[in-house]
């Protein structure tokens, strides 16, 4: 049994093999397209990558943030016999099973932007996607080396407000912001952390409590721009100067806020980049190259001071 | 509480049992962290919780009809993001009146369906909050909305501006709340919403026209959803598309807090207010107390279930349910 399944495998793999030598069919469901910009931008530009290469012909589809659909959209590129498919997982638990259906049929899987459990990693070929540990490592580098400018690293008092309880991006952020932090700036402390859901205006109503709270605030981490900027805003109606914001997911709107000089730095991670090494490992993969499991996209560090090299986010 | 000379305290506190949780909340986090009653804080509370208020505030015209009202969460998406875009387009004086008449549409729309084609308002406002959160979705594109002068707008009175020393969103909270107030307890049209919530059939029989009545406070609801929207527009100057999201089951907390009863019938603005003002301080309390998020869930619900307790307890006089 065990022999016939890897021998079907195989010949799949194979007959994959021999179709890309054509043209490669792959196919992308995502997560929820139109719900943010990010992922907006994000089929865009992939659907670009994609028409730009002769040797490429994708099916687009979008779960519209249904994990249902997603797992039937998953079951129907099997059955179209795709020769690789691109996962933006709605949830890594429950799309498991749809992965490993595909990988038992021989069809490569790849995760791309956010990635399934680690149980679900054996039927993978490779995550493609920003590596959101080393963001809140290098936004807290950030941040520190703001502050030893200043000549406060040995004072500064930090908050921090974090994206959704319980979801992957919010959970390694702030784990690389906290594990970082220390190292670089060991008297800096972290005052109070509250969650602000990826939302302006919550992350602006939990600003408003922490301006009530503390006197001294000196900086202000916040998971995403969205929620830096809402912290900003609730700064600047209560008429606090001088605190160093930094957030991730460079925003247009933060982006306007460094140009305007009221928000230091950020992380610039672009959907287009995202989206283009989602289909660069895929094709990678059908090309028989060797692709590592965890094939991180840069994401550089971005603040007043260098944002001259970056363009403006479309997001 | 119920020991104590009922006879005299007794119909007071079956009145106000609400009204006591309030105080004995806002007394407990006051000794619990002193800037909790700073002017700064409350008024900070107060703002933010103005935008939920105001939705609140249309919502108890639906429940006490009868009528459920779960779409004002994509609704107030909606009017946010199309009054922030035509903002940059038309300018703020023709943006804000065609925000308002499209949402009113929307209201409409929910009002006939419930009103007078008599359809479960449970399955059509929930349709609703899907749909208009697509609608949304389609005019923006999926993208942010934001105004592009931000400083040089006037557009950003409604929700940052202060008047007489006190922040608008709050002025207009509380002028809505007066007005809306009066409408329901003093109007003949008030009393026929409770009439209609009450018992629809004997209501018809009185003469009330029960699909218009129902059909005015899907409208009443739409108009302060749109109000909402104009604040938390004004207030950023920018959104996300889902900036209202589950908003609607937070409203209805408020509303059912307040004391109107899910059957229709029962409820006032005054004890709305009241509930919408827990909810706030609560979320502000136990963030100044500094308990960590995940436990904050769990000890918001445990305030809202004392809440209720002490209302129903006051009512009836006992602390325990007689036929338990």
């Amino acid at each position: 049994m065990k022999i016939r399944t890897a021998l079907a495998a195989t010949t799949a793999i194979l007959l994959a093999g021999v179709a890309s030598a054509e043209t490669m069919k792959i196919g992308i469901t995502q997560n929820n397209v139109g719900v943010d910009s990010y992922q907006t931008t994000y089929e865009k530009a992939f659907i670009a990558a994609a028409d730009a290469n002769d040797a490429v012909e994708t099916v687009v589809l979008d779960a519209g943030g249904d994990v249902a659909r997603q797992i039937a959209q998953m079951e129907d590129l099997i059955q179209q016999e795709v020769d690789a498919i691109i996962i933006w997982p709605t949830n890594g638990e429950a799309v498991i099973p749809a992965v490993r259906k595909a990988h038992k049929a021989g069809i490569p899987v790849i995760v791309t932007n956010s990635n399934i459990a680690e149980q679900g990693f054996d039927f993978v070929k490779s995550f493609s996607g920003p590596d959101n540990i080393t963001q809140g490592a290098r936004s807290a580098e950030i941040m520190c080396d703001k502050f030893k400018d200043m000549g406060i690293e040995n004072e500064a008092k930090v908050v921090h407000i974090t994206g959704q309880p319980g979801y992957t991006t919010a959970i390694e952020r702030a784990k690389g912001f906290e594990d970082r932090l220390p190292e670089v700036c060991p008297d800096v402390t972290i005052i109070d952390t509250q969650p602000g859901d990826w939302n302006r205006e919550k992350s602006q109503q939990v600003m408003e409590a922490f301006l009530v709270k503390y006197d001294d605030i000196d900086g202000v981490y916040a998971g995403d721009d969205n929620m830096g900027v809402g912290a900003l805003n609730a700064a600047k109606a209560a008429g606090r100067d001088g605190i160093i914001f930094v957030g991730a997911t460079n925003f247009a709107v933060g982006y306007e806020a460094m140009a305007a000089g009221e928000y230091w730095g950020s992380i610039y991670q672009s959907p287009v980049d995202d989206a283009e090494a989602a289909l660069q490992t895929a094709i990678d993969i059908l090309s028989g190259k060797d692709v590592p499991f965890l094939n991180y996209f840069d994401t550089p560090k971005i603040t007043q001071d260098n944002m001259g090299d970056f363009t403006k986010p479309v997001f | 509480m119920a020991a104590l000379s009922k006879a005299q305290i007794g119909p007071i506190l079956a009145k106000q049992g609400i009204l006591i949780a309030f105080a004995v909340f806002m007394i407990a986090f006051t000794i619990a962290s002193p800037k909790f009653l700073s002017v700064d804080n409350v008024f900070s509370v107060v703002r933010s919780s103005a935008i939920l208020g105001v939705m609140a505030l249309g919502v108890t015209f639906v429940v006490i009809s009868g009528n459920l009202d779960l779409s004002v969460g994509s609704m107030m998406s909606f009017s946010t993001i199309v009054v922030l875009d035509l903002h940059d387009k038309i300018g703020p004086f023709l943006a804000i009146p065609a925000m308002f008449a499209m949402t009113l549409a929307l209201g409409a729309i929910i009002g006939f369906l419930v009103g007078y084609l008599r359809l479960n308002s449970l399955i059509v406002t929930l349709g609703m909050l899907s749909a208009i959160h697509g609608l949304t979705l389609t005019y923006s594109g999926g993208q942010n909305m934001d105004i592009a002068d931000k400083e040089g707008t006037w557009f950003s009175v409604f929700g940052q501006g202060t008047a007489l020393g006190i922040p608008v969103p709050i002025l207009i909270f509380a002028a809505l709340a007066a007005f809306l107030g009066l409408v329901l307890g003093k109007t003949a049209f008030g009393r026929k919403i409770y009439a209609v919530g009450g018992n629809d059939t004997a209501a018809t029989f009185s003469g009330v026209r029960r699909a218009r009545t129902v059909f005015n406070c899907y409208l009443i609801s739409a108009a302060c959803v749109a109000t909402a929207g104009l604040i938390q527009a004004s207030r950023s100057l920018g959104s996300q598309n889902t900036v209202g999201q589950g908003l609607e089951l937070e409203v209805l907390a408020a509303v059912i807090l307040g004391g109107a009863s899910l059957l229709g019938g029962s409820g006032t603005i005054f004890k709305t207010v009241i509930g919408v003002l827990i909810l706030g301080f609560i979320q502000n309390g136990l963030l100044l107390l500094g308990l960590q998020f995940y436990v904050q869930f769990v000890v918001t619900w445990v305030i809202i279930i004392l809440a209720v307790w002490l209302d129903i307890a006051a009512k009836r006089g006992k602390l325990w349910s007689p036929i338990a």
